[in-house]
């Protein structure tokens, strides 16, 4: 049994998720509060992967991004009393909201003037369908071979440079 | 189906939602009823295995064979006991984390098959769902411990995050054996993968480093630092009291479940067995076995100390994890896994 459900609503809502969810990441009084918020504007981002028939980027974004960066994030907010984290606060003084609120808005309208100008004019994108995982590995060892490498040099070159720095702390 | 246009089409599309095929599996089998009564089974079972280890008797008083009505008593004293809420504990968060932690053990049962045909939703990547699910639970717990605002339960949470996450790692790796086998992340799949042999022949190795993955991701014993009572009082859940005890609970026993049928779907064969039984009842039978192994350490052995912990986690399991891949890349390109017709 399938109900349908307009795909514009489940956008809009988790439009609304994501966006509410960053703003409250950035608003928070709290940093614990600021965290969580940031761990549900990413499960949001996850749903719009799903929605792009993408899952397994979805479930990869939930257990790296919320599963591990958040927690990093919050462990290192734990780490500091809350005398201290009162002041990593920074909130914006002066005109720097405003000049925010200008920048955001300029970028809205330019985005919106770009979709509306080129928005009817554009090939609708080919569906994703239903694409095995496997797909996504051949395209990266078959066409993306050296970037791949950089890639792994890199993250092994950072969890090295992580052993050396906590053996000088010893 | 469409969604209701008018209120007079209300009341038939909620009857046809209720008697819906999915929504019967969602909530009977193998749903959330079904995963809430063994998970109550479960902690009753746990009880009467280590009380006759330790020569005892156990639960015996409340009803039925062996005192089996014993989690409906436990269950029914947690929610009419106080809720206690710690001076200055985060409000909000100490009550919505025990949720949470329910939401997050009972989501993956969505994609364990528990036969051909009693699967919630067959996600081609049923595998790697399960595993982002499993890697929410330190969040949760951390965040939990932070709202308690106390330093026992601050330091349980510190442990219990530093020990699921070092040993998530062993546990996908292992994991990835299974996968390259089976070529498949779909749980159906690799079940139906091994209709003629179980994974847990050709890929023992990853079915040790698996199961040892498993016993610290649950903080059962001997990996059960996060918990330690003579260190902690009772870890991370400390201040927890009344039915916020009881979600948490809950919460991990179904944990307990959830990873045991893991185990039965990577390693033993899924729903496969002899036909006079039905598929679930085989998969429930193996899944209990593999919960009866689970238990059975918190009675024999000693709670490991945090060093040996680490060391193991990082030298040993990873390495034997990720010496196992290439063990199983020689067995797939030798051709063996032809001969042993998979």
């Amino acid at each position: 049994m399938e109900i349908a459900i307009p795909p514009d609503l489940v956008f809009v809502i988790l439009a609304a998720v994501t966006l509410i969810a960053a703003v409250l990441a950035l608003q928070a009084k709290e940093l614990i509060y600021g965290a969580i918020a940031l761990g549900i504007s990413f499960i949001g981002i996850a749903g719009f992967f799903v929605f792009l028939d993408a899952p397994y980027l979805a479930m990869l974004q939930i257990a790296v991004y919320v599963g591990a960066v958040v927690v990093l994030i919050l462990f290192t907010i734990m780490l500091v009393r809350r005398e201290q984290s009162d002041e990593l606060l920074d909130r914006p003084e002066g005109g720097q909201g405003a000049v925010g609120l200008w920048l955001a808005g300029l970028l809205a309208v330019a985005i919106a003037g770009v979709a509306a100008l080129a928005g009817p004019n554009l090939p609708a994108a080919p569906p994703a369908g239903n694409l095995p995982v496997s797909s996504l590995g051949l395209v990266l060892a078959a066409e993306y071979p050296i970037p791949l490498v950089i890639l792994a040099l890199l993250i092994s070159a950072a969890l090295l440079g992580a052993l050396v720095l906590a053996k000088v702390e010893k | 189906m469409n969604l209701p246009a008018t209120p007079a089409d209300l009341i038939p599309f909620l009857f046809a939602v209720i008697t819906s095929h999915t929504f019967i599996q969602i909530i009977l089998f193998p749903g959330f009823i079904h995963v809430t009564l063994v998970t109550a089974f479960l902690t009753w079972y746990e009880r009467k295995i280590i009380a006759r280890i330790q020569l005892r008797i156990g639960p015996l008083y409340a009803g039925g064979p062996g005192g089996i009505l014993q989690p409906i008593a436990d269950g029914v004293k947690l929610i009419f006991k106080e809720v206690m809420i710690p001076y200055k504990a985060d409000k909000p968060l100490f009550l919505a984390i025990p949720l949470a932690l329910v939401v997050m053990a009972a989501l993956p049962f969505a994609v364990i098959p528990f036969g051909q045909n009693w699967v919630i939703a067959n996600l081609d990547v049923g595998l790697v769902f399960v595993f982002a699910m499993i890697s929410l639970f330190p969040l949760m717990i951390l965040i939990f411990a932070w709202a308690s605002n106390s330093k026992y339960p601050f330091l349980g949470g510190l442990r219990s995050l530093f020990q699921q996450v070092a040993y998530e790692i062993p546990m996908w790796i292992s994991a990835l054996s299974i996968v390259m086998l089976a070529g498949s992340l779909s749980l159906v799949d690799i079940v139906n993968a091994q209709a003629r042999i179980w994974f847990i022949i050709p890929a023992f190795l990853s079915f040790i480093v698996f199961f040892i993955s498993v016993m610290a991701e649950l903080e059962r014993l001997p990996f059960d630092l996060p918990t330690a009572e003579p260190e902690l009082v009772a870890g991370w859940f400390t201040e927890s009291s009344g039915a916020i005890f009881m979600l948490q609970f809950l919460a991990l026993y179904m944990k307990m479940y959830l990873m045991s049928s893991l185990v039965t779907v990577l390693f033993l064969g899924g729903w496969w067995g002899p036909a006079f039984l039905p598929q679930p009842v085989w998969f429930i039978i193996k899944t209990l076995i593999v919960a009866t192994f689970i238990i059975i350490p918190r009675a024999v052995f000693a709670r490991i100390r945090v060093d040996m912990l680490i060391r193991i986690g990082w030298t040993r399991l990873l390495i034997v994890a990720l010496v196992n891949v290439f063990l199983t890349v020689l067995l797939i390109t030798s051709g063996l896994t032809a001969i042993l017709g998979m």
